[in-house]
């Protein structure tokens, strides 16, 4: 088992609790141990970035402290702003001794440790796609997703800027594929699954956000997708709850289930309903998973 | 070498399109624009496309390559050869395309212009024989967006301006930071009063297409981010960007985690609050409109407080607290630590040829 410090963010906490639980559900099946942080809060999620730069850094900061005061050496994360919030701080404060010690001060000043011990801030799509983490989702996967379609949407904040997220290729990632392909499933190709789906300015753009979350949508249902998986619950949220203001604007009800990627990847392990929890989605998760059992 | 490309050909009088092979001839230290100059010289005059420095000065020879915005004479063709990649070449995306490879760069310069790209006078004279003085520190702060040369790659790319065509978008907002970040204008608050109308700032995506294409190291998304920064510095907060933003940091500091249930109404007003009450009704049914009592609350939550204020009284309130890790960036171009994932290494395509590389990669 590997010990990990889970950071699961807002959204897993409260509105998308069914990312959380079916993380928890899947992780030691795929050797994954998570040691929950408790004294963490939010990322700031790049709007405290815009607002409040420097309170963005102190905040982040305080969360990678934590994190590394817990004794992993990994920081995981289930959301791309959250990976992006976190290794952008992460990434200034390693790369710069002076920065460092000017934050150290302050949060030692505050009662938090000062962070000391580097820890790396990973998504769990980062585990799960490479190395001893994909050795085991494929052995965990043995229900499968034969016959169905996934579209794969990525998603901007686990891409770009590639120079902090690094991963992979930004322009031609593979993990999503890869872990559609090792649960059974067929990955579904579309331009648009590098694309944004709009959610940042969702509520102040709701007319340009839309413009956008329908590309990638319509082009999956065009590629003939059962469902969509996506690494974020940002990008869930948009993609599954604003989904029904699309028919609005084209004329098509598209019904595309939306699936986090442990959800997936739990359909394919056989978890039960009572951790994958898709009686919280807004498009019904049915067809497909009626389809599979057929 | 062979260097075998495919272009996308077209015409705005006809409205024929059309997708062309080439292959050609060419010296192993070739770029995209070499090549494209060699096609044209060689085998078809009708191919058009911009050109001028030749040295990632001029910004005219901005298009795609395999569906991403590069300048031409930037990308070394020799690592994508001896790949067997054929690239397919295009014009430049989000601008209308006047033939093959060319773009009408008006609506472009239209937003350039709106942003007002030049100093405004108005500081005072210094006394006679003398002269002001900038430090390093305040340059710094806009060095990445003095280095725009205004070739389109990062509007090409633009999500939200697909979206919404009358987005100002990254390039004419970098050039406005660089003016609002100058010591020496005199219009900064005017500016950011512009800059946060309804096709400004806060219509940013966030997509970070703009930052990965740039040529440059302009990092656009960043400019964006600053110029947000300072217009919340300066209380212009009236956008529902800004509104949404700032609820955030409240949140933080509150409760820890974000409240959000009362986001919207902080976000939107009462009134649109209401307006979506059947789609609010939707969600929460699915248990997505968490309720805001008892709220959920962080340990320590008074530590992210403390914090709070203790960056307010040291004073890097707007673009001045955003660190963009050049010192960071140094490292990273200066070596890895072992195992560490190089994002300019293998598999990183297009990647540059460079001299003295030959022998090991034949």
């Amino acid at each position: 088992m590997k010990k990990v410090a889970y950071y699961k963010g807002c959204l897993a906490s409260l509105s998308a609790k069914e990312l959380d639980t079916s993380t928890k559900a899947l992780a030691p099946k795929i050797g994954l141990e998570l040691i929950e942080l408790e004294s963490v809060t939010c990322c700031g999620a790049g709007d405290i970035h815009e607002a409040e730069p420097d309170f963005y850094l102190h905040l982040n900061a305080r969360i990678l402290s934590y994190a590394s005061a817990s004794g992993a050496d990994t920081l995981l994360t289930v959301c791309n702003v959250c990976t992006l919030n976190l290794r952008q701080a992460n990434w200034q404060l390693v790369g710069d001794a002076e920065l460092r010690a000017r934050v150290n001060e302050n949060l030692v000043s505050v009662g938090v440790p000062a962070y000391e011990r580097d820890i790396d801030v990973r998504h769990l799509l980062w585990e799960l796609a490479e190395d001893e983490g994909f050795e085991q989702l494929k052995a965990v996967a043995h229900k499968g997703l034969k016959g169905l379609k996934i579209a794969p949407f990525y998603g901007c904040q686990i891409l770009r800027p590639s120079r902090i997220l690094g991963f992979e290729d930004p322009d031609r990632p593979s993990s999503l594929e890869r872990i559609i392909e090792a649960c059974g499933g067929e990955a579904v190709d579309y331009p648009a699954k590098l694309k944004c789906c709009g959610f940042p300015i969702i509520q102040a753009r709701e007319e340009t956000a839309l413009g956008e979350l329908v590309q990638p949508i319509e082009q999956a249902v065009d590629a003939g997708a059962d469902a969509m998986v996506t690494p974020c619950p940002l990008c869930h949220l948009s993609l599954d709850a604003w989904q029904s203001k699309l028919k609005a604007v084209t004329g098509r009800d598209f019904k595309m289930p939306i699936l986090h990627l442990s959800q997936l990847i739990g359909v394919a392990a056989g978890l039960p309903e009572s951790e994958l929890k898709f009686r919280r989605h807004v498009v019904s998760v049915k067809p497909v998973l009626e389809k599979l059992d057929a | 070498m062979k260097v075998a490309l495919k272009i996308w050909r077209s015409n705005a009088e006809t409205g024929e399109r059309a997708l062309r092979e080439y292959e050609v001839e060419a010296p192993e230290w070739v770029t995209l624009l070499d090549v494209l100059d060699v096609i044209k010289d060689r085998h078809d005059g009708t191919l058009a496309f911009r050109k001028s420095c030749r040295m990632m000065i001029c910004g005219s020879c901005g298009m795609r390559m395999d569906g991403a915005a590069v300048l031409a004479c930037k990308t070394r063709m020799y690592d994508m050869v001896q790949a067997g990649h054929v690239p397919v070449i295009s014009a430049m995306g989000n601008l209308p395309i006047l033939k093959d490879l060319v773009v009408d760069m008006d609506p472009f310069w239209a937003k350039f212009k709106a942003v007002n790209p030049y100093l405004k006078t108005g500081y005072e004279e210094p006394p006679p024989g003398r002269e002001f003085r900038i430090s390093q520190k305040r340059m710094n702060a806009i060095q990445k967006e003095a280095l725009c040369i205004n070739c389109g790659a990062c509007v090409s790319e633009c999500n939200a301006m697909e979206s919404d065509p009358d987005f100002l978008g990254p390039q004419a907002l970098a050039k406005a930071m660089r003016f609002v970040g100058d010591p020496r204008d005199a219009g900064r608050v005017d500016r950011l009063e512009d800059l946060n109308g309804k096709n400004g700032i806060w219509q940013c995506t966030r997509c970070y297409f703009c930052n990965e294409r740039c040529p440059k190291g302009v990092d656009p998304r960043d400019a964006i981010a600053k110029l947000g920064a300072e217009s919340v510095k300066e209380g212009i907060d009236r956008d529902m960007g800004a509104k949404h933003a700032k609820w955030f940091v409240t949140s933080a500091k509150t409760t820890g985690w974000l409240r959000e249930t009362e986001l919207v109404p902080h976000t939107q007003g009462i009134v649109e609050t209401i307006k979506q009450t059947r789609f609010a009704l939707a969600l929460a049914r699915r248990g997505k409109v968490p309720p805001p009592f008892p709220p959920h609350v962080a340990k320590d939550v008074k530590e992210a407080r403390l914090l709070y204020d203790l960056v307010q009284e040291q004073g890097r309130a707007g673009y001045e607290g955003i660190v963009q890790g050049e010192a960071a960036l140094a490292k990273l171009a200066h070596g890895y630590r072992e195992g560490e994932r190089d994002p300019y290494g293998e598999g990183s395509f297009p990647r540059p040829y460079i001299a003295g590389e030959e022998a090991t990669a034949s």
